[in-house]
């Protein structure tokens, strides 16, 4: 569907106009992705995370499953201009498969936390933007529309969209580079983000443990 | 934490990406005004269309019972309903409410032109599958074809095939455009999976037919059938084109209409009507509903010499559907 889309839109007079936007919407999310490498190889366990906003410390939210505990706490955590540094695991929640990441090295010039959004507003038939790196791709864009609204306390948001293995981690966002989600699973070729107010309240949670 | 903009604001000029999200969005929100959920068989409930008062139209294929079948409104509160009848040919059924709904919880679905169908088009798939509110897939049309004989004999009157992800709650459920008008009822069993939309003139002739006769009346003659070649000095000595063809009956079911006009097992049906026959499709298209107690004129080869033979067209009974699929007319 989404090379069908191009193509439609690569012949619609609008084309110029939607894919700056889509260039800006990338440019956008790649600052705020890193690419998570947890053994030191380049391909073994590729993962993708989100610098998210803190008052206080230098974090990655990324998934569970990209930084398991039989893997250790260290993680190698690299940035769009490809420079990387180690970083150390401070939480994981199994449950909601998320993983807390701390970066005190982490360079000013990386500085640019994300914007988050609210999952529980987002309108089904919405187009949502997805980052990451599918089967080792960096910086990869996928675009879709949201399939199902979280409801009631529902932690996950379903997508139709294109996702693979190196999403995970990655943002689910708006079009307004809001993020919605933490991208985790493909269920019955839905792309599954877990929302981002269980992001956020996973997050407080961890930095107001002793 | 800064939230997102606001839902349902317009996006600014300039922004045509997201007054497309914003149409999309708007298109299901005011298709899911339309679409219920048809809990009629196990696991996951499948969708359905409010398309005419007190009257849902479903896939045939995800009703498994027949009474009192629980049907989730627009506004999640449920309602009960019965099916009227079923046509497997076309994937159809017809279930009407035990009372109707009120229009806050489900408002009838407003249905494009049929002329709307175009091949790439943007179109979401709708659904409903259960409770936890309405679902959509993006996608573009990829076929718009002709009139087309499903597997089981139903009659659709344009082939349209559909370039989007298949997921739970599709069948039964509506294909909108960008301004959320129904296309269609979406369909993944009529073609191996295939996500297909029978088109709403089709739907529209089917309810018909089901909330008059319970049933879509449908030819029948009786026979199976398979391609064959004539000989040369055979088509040279009856004086048909050397490339004469014609379909070998290899089976006449018993008091059926083939039976009673004198067709036999061995036949070679060459012609029918003045049209030349050369696959059991061909015959299958000759036979419509309108032509049901009306004649069919065979030209037939039986033991090396032509023969001219009527049949009176008859109607498929309901329960012998699912013995007389394939390749049977």
């Amino acid at each position: 569907m989404t090379s069908a889309l191009a193509v439609a839109l690569a012949e619609s007079p609008l084309h110029a106009s939607v894919a700056a936007e889509l260039e800006d919407l990338a440019a956008r999310l790649r600052r705020i992705t890193v690419r998570i490498h947890t053994s030191g190889g380049r391909y073994d366990g590729v993962g993708a995370g989100v610098l998210w906003p803190a008052t206080s410390g230098r974090l990655v939210v990324t998934n569970e499953h990209v930084l398991p505990p039989r893997r250790g706490d260290a993680a190698f955590v690299e940035s769009v201009d490809r420079s990387v540094i180690e970083a150390r695991v401070v939480a994981r929640d199994r449950d909601h498969d998320l993983a807390l990441v701390s970066l005190p090295d982490l360079p000013d010039a990386w500085l640019a936390p994300a914007t988050i959004g609210d999952a529980r507003a987002i309108r089904v038939g919405e187009i949502v933007v997805a980052l990451g790196h599918p089967f080792g791709v960096g910086g990869a864009l996928s675009l879709g529309v949201v399939h199902a609204a979280p409801n009631g306390d529902d932690a996950l948001l379903a997508a139709d969209i294109r996702l693979a293995p190196g999403n995970s981690g990655g943002p689910l966002a708006t079009l307004d580079g809001a993020v919605v989600g933490i991208n985790c699973m493909i269920a019955r070729g839905l792309g599954i983000a877990i929302s981002s107010q269980v992001v956020a309240r996973f997050v407080s949670e961890a930095m107001t443990e002793p | 934490m800064s939230a997102s903009s606001s839902p349902g604001t317009r996006a600014p000029s300039g922004t045509n990406l997201r007054a497309l999200s914003d149409d999309l969005a708007g298109a299901v929100e005011r298709a899911g005004r339309s679409v219920v959920a048809i809990h009629a068989r196990p696991r996951i409930p499948a969708s359905g269309i409010y398309w005419r008062d007190g009257v849902v139209v479903a896939a045939s294929h995800t009703i498994r019972k027949e009474q009192d079948i629980a049907v989730t409104l627009a506004d999640g509160t449920r309602a009960q309903a019965q099916l009227v009848g079923r046509d497997g040919g076309t994937d159809i059924a017809v279930l009407r409410f035990d009372s109707a709904p009120t229009a806050k919880a489900l408002t009838l679905a407003d249905r494009a032109a049929d002329d709307a169908l175009r091949v790439g088009s943007l179109v979401l798939a709708v659904g409903r599958p259960g409770d936890g509110g309405v679902t959509a897939s993006l996608g573009v049309i990829s076929t718009v074809g002709e009139r087309w004989r499903t597997w089981s004999g139903g009659e659709i009157d344009r082939f349209v095939r559909l370039d989007l992800a298949v997921y739970d709650g599709f069948s039964g459920g509506a294909l909108v455009d960008a301004e959320g008008s129904v296309l269609g009822v979406n369909c993944s069993a009529l073609a191996r999976g295939t996500p297909l939309t029978i088109p709403n003139a089709t739907v529209e002739r089917v309810v018909d037919a089901l909330l008059t006769r319970g049933h879509v009346a449908r030819a029948y003659l009786g026979v199976a059938m398979q391609p064959v070649r004539l000989t040369r000095s055979l088509a040279e000595r009856l004086k048909l084109s050397e490339t004469a063809g014609g379909v070998l009956v290899v089976m006449v079911e018993s008091d059926s209409p083939a039976d009673r006009g004198g067709l036999l097992v061995g036949d070679v049906i060459i012609s029918a009507d003045g049209h030349d026959m050369a696959e059991p499709q061909d015959v299958a298209e000759l036979l419509g509903a309108e032509r049901v107690g009306g004649k069919l004129e065979l030209r037939v080869v039986r033991g090396g010499e032509l023969k001219n033979l009527s049949l009176t067209v008859g109607e498929r009974g309901q329960a012998g559907d699912a013995r007389r699929r394939g390749a049977r007319s």
